[in-house]
């Protein structure tokens, strides 16, 4: 069972997306917290919020009190040392929620995918942006490409639906991957 | 118990993607849009323009994030990522 975990400028941006419906084909659950649902207002990421959980794939995350003492922890880690970029509560309750849970965090915020590249108890975390959704969607047959050059229309289509912009290395790394599967 | 940190070499890679998402986020950016916003709005897009934090510059309009994105996209700021 593949578990995800989202964050509010996730949900956000993935709702402009014209092939939203298929984050569905790649993950039996979905959590968000309450406090990152607060952050969801307008018609179309509300209406796309809701959407999943009638399908039952988007749940909101029962938090609990032993959760927010690792919370109190946490941030009392990131925020003792200025050269760690800030986050704020939302970014760190979904750090927990995925290390919890064991599941994919899905996030947009480049805090939350440093804390993971230096914290040793959050390390192990998988942290995908939308890039790799979409390349997970390719390798789940919801999306389907039969080159690189397909998959960076897709990509293309994507930053232009959304306003992102993917770093080329980034890129790169998932063409490399994504060249190997199709070669298999 | 000694608190985790990031290694130096961590910090100049983080610096050095930090300053091309930044020029990226100032050459796309509508700044003729940006200086007509109301004065929380106007600050809050160049916050993000020069940190990249949605989050935060959501606040400094005293917007949810969901409703400064509107903004954002008005103002032509990808995210970089």
């Amino acid at each position: 069972m593949t578990i995800g975990v989202v964050d509010a400028c996730f949900i956000i941006d993935w709702s402009r997306y014209k092939r939203r419906d298929r984050i569905s084909n790649l993950f039996d659950i979905i959590y968000i917290h309450e406090e990152v649902m607060d952050q969801i207002r307008s018609i179309r990421a509300v209406e796309f919020t809701a959407q999943l959980m009638r399908l039952g794939v988007l749940r909101i995350y029962p938090w609990s009190r032993i959760e927010e003492e690792e919370f109190t922890r946490l941030r009392n880690e990131v925020l003792s040392n200025s050269r760690i970029p800030a986050l704020e509560r939302p970014d760190l309750l979904c750090l927990i929620i995925a290390r919890t849970l064991e599941a994919v965090l899905i996030s947009e915020n480049i805090g939350v995918h440093r804390v993971v590249q230096y914290h040793p108890e959050y390390m192990h975390l998988r942290v995908w942006t939308a890039l790799e959704v979409l390349e997970n969607l390719v390798y789940r047959g919801a999306i389907s490409v039969n080159s690189t050059d397909e998959f960076l229309d897709i990509l293309k289509e994507y930053e232009e639906d959304t306003l992102h912009k993917f770093r080329s290395d980034r890129v790169n790394s998932v063409l490399r991957r994504m060249r190997e599967w199709l070669g298999s | 118990m000694k608190k985790p940190v990031p290694s130096e070499e961590l910090l100049e890679e983080w610096a050095r993607e930090d300053e091309e998402a930044r020029r990226i986020r100032r050459e796309s950016a509508d700044w003729e849009f940006i200086e007509k916003q109301e004065p929380k709005v106007r600050e809050a897009l160049i916050y993000l323009i020069e940190r990249g934090d949605r989050y935060v510059a959501a606040k400094i309009a005293c917007l949810t994030v969901d409703e400064f994105d509107e903004i954002r996209i008005r103002a032509k700021i990808p995210v970089v990522l």
